[in-house]
């Protein structure tokens, strides 16, 4: 719930009976103050119907397990792993384990959901299991081991693939490994043979234990830790070392810096981000900044160095829709992103010469984003532009694409507040405030 | 999640019950087993409840 800026947790009965167990744990003292577990406060609200409410700090941005890279999508998992090993530790469980519940803030995976913790009641099994492997672990070894993207999975499936989606997506070689054995093969067999069959009573009666839960985390931890991406694609790591990237930034970034100046946006959109360079410009400035782009490798390498951006992997021409239950569960990367500016260096003509949109379609989007624009245009004849249109005829371009052209697109969405040419006049960096 | 209450899947339950180790092998065991037993139970209840003659007051 946000109430002018606050973010408050309004709990029942139950929820506050959780909270109390949890906040009587030295697990909690130690998980908030080492930051993997998000702060929380009892808060004295006149809120009829509810037991109690709890302040937590806000996240910068909020994104989803369908945006991250490989490596986000990991440390989330252990996150996870790790919580509910400390947790039983104290006599408590947590009752799902989603990565809906997991968030970076600086850089670092944050567990936000207070509520999912509850007392261990003994005998109980981990009801989250199963949807541990769906949202983390399958995804995870999708990549791994089948050399296949999880986001498409997770973004098109709320739930996650199934064991038997994942046993079909997996190589014979890796379908015989005693992980894979277990977790795949042997769950989506269960599955199906025990549809509907009421067994937690039976289990505490056989002697289930806590023990077991904590056995099989630490087998699922020694089985995560190691998963590297497989090789899929080579993406853009050598972008800034091989062509104008690095050339231009020291002129790119006094630019912006200017802008970020004049504007003293509170949150930066940085849209085809790559290395995060500016975005990093942008967080220096005092910013929240949002690095997206559509490159995992990239983004991936920035995560892994240890960024304070916050970072959502997407492909700018199919950005994350609005979905999930009634369709705004998981509200849209741009609603989320709520920019005061937007910064799209090295990105129009991807979208004009690769994907094919037309110049003025690019220009009334970033319009329609509502806030200034620094962009950078690239003219029909630079080296770059070549190499992306070697295989297209002219007729096969959309109108548009000269500088002339482009200024007169500008003139009817935009005020031009700065202009400044780079290098050898192909490239001209605008800084526009919407009309 | 805005619902908190998932379905933990009945197979996924028992297979924790594997994943846990040789104790725990035990333990699925001993759960399967009192689930046949419990089939059982019932089938044999519906069974004695089938055969039972059927008396009709006009």
């Amino acid at each position: 719930m946000f109430d002018d800026g606050r973010v408050l947790r309004l709990l029942d009965e139950r929820g506050l009976a959780g909270w109390e167990a949890l906040a009587a744990t030295r697990f909690f003292e130690t998980a908030t103050a080492e930051g993997r577990l998000i702060a929380a406060q009892r808060v004295d609200e006149p809120t009829p119907d509810v037991a109690a409410a709890l302040e937590h700090p806000r996240v910068p941005f909020v994104s989803y397990p369908y945006e991250w890279t490989f490596s986000m999508l990991k440390d989330a998992a252990l996150l996870q792993l790790d919580l509910l090993e400390g947790a039983l530790g104290e006599g408590l469980t947590i009752k799902d384990a989603t990565p809906y519940n997991i968030q970076f803030v600086s850089g670092k995976p944050v567990f936000i959901d207070i509520g999912s913790f509850e007392a261990y009641s003994p005998g109980e099994p981990w009801i989250g299991y199963r949807q541990f492997t769906r949202l983390f672990l399958f995804p995870l070894l999708m990549t791994a081991w089948a050399n296949l993207p999880f986001q498409p999975w997770l973004r098109g499936n709320m739930e996650g693939p199934t064991a038997s989606d994942l046993r079909n997506a997996l190589p014979l070689s890796k379908r015989l490994r005693p992980a894979a054995l277990l977790h795949v093969s042997l769950q989506a067999k269960m599955e199906q043979r025990m549809s509907g069959a009421a067994v937690r009573d039976q289990l505490r009666s056989a002697g289930f234990s806590a023990d077991l839960i904590l056995t099989n985390v630490r087998k699922l931890r020694k089985l995560i830790t190691p998963l590297e991406p497989g090789s899929s694609g080579r993406g853009w790591v050598e972008y800034e070392t091989c062509d104008h990237v690095g050339r231009d930034r020291a002129a790119k970034g006094e630019f912006l810096e200017a802008e970020l100046a004049r504007h003293r946006p509170g949150r930066v959109l940085d849209l085809g981000a790559n290395d995060g360079f500016f975005s990093e410009v942008a967080l220096r400035s005092g910013a929240v900044a949002i690095a997206v782009d559509g490159d995992e490798p990239v983004l991936d390498a920035l995560y892994r160095r240890g960024t304070s951006v916050c970072l959502a992997l997407g492909d700018l021409t199919n950005p994350s829709p609005s979905q999930g239950w009634a369709g705004t569960e998981r509200p849209s990367l741009m609603e989320r992103a709520r920019p005061d500016l937007v910064v799209a260096y090295g990105l129009i003509h991807h979208l004009i010469y690769t994907a094919s949109i037309p110049p003025s379609g690019v220009m009334s989007w970033l319009a329609g984003l509502g806030c200034p624009v620094v962009v950078e245009f690239v003219a029909p004849d630079d080296p770059m532009v070549a190499k992306l249109t070697a295989n297209k005829t002219d007729p096969e371009l959309h109108p548009g694409r000269t500088r002339a052209e482009f200024e007169g697109i500008i003139a009817r969405h935009f005020e031009t507040l700065a202009t400044r040419d780079l290098g050898d006049g192909q490239r001209a960096l605008y800084s526009l405030a919407p009309r | 999640m805005i619902f908190g209450y998932l379905d933990a899947g009945s197979g996924s339950l028992i297979l924790q019950a594997i994943l846990g180790g040789a104790a725990g092998i035990l333990v699925a065991f001993k759960a399967w087993k009192a689930r046949l037993m419990g089939k059982r139970a019932v089938s044999e209840a519906q069974a004695e409840t089938e055969e039972q003659p059927v008396t009709t007051e006009h």
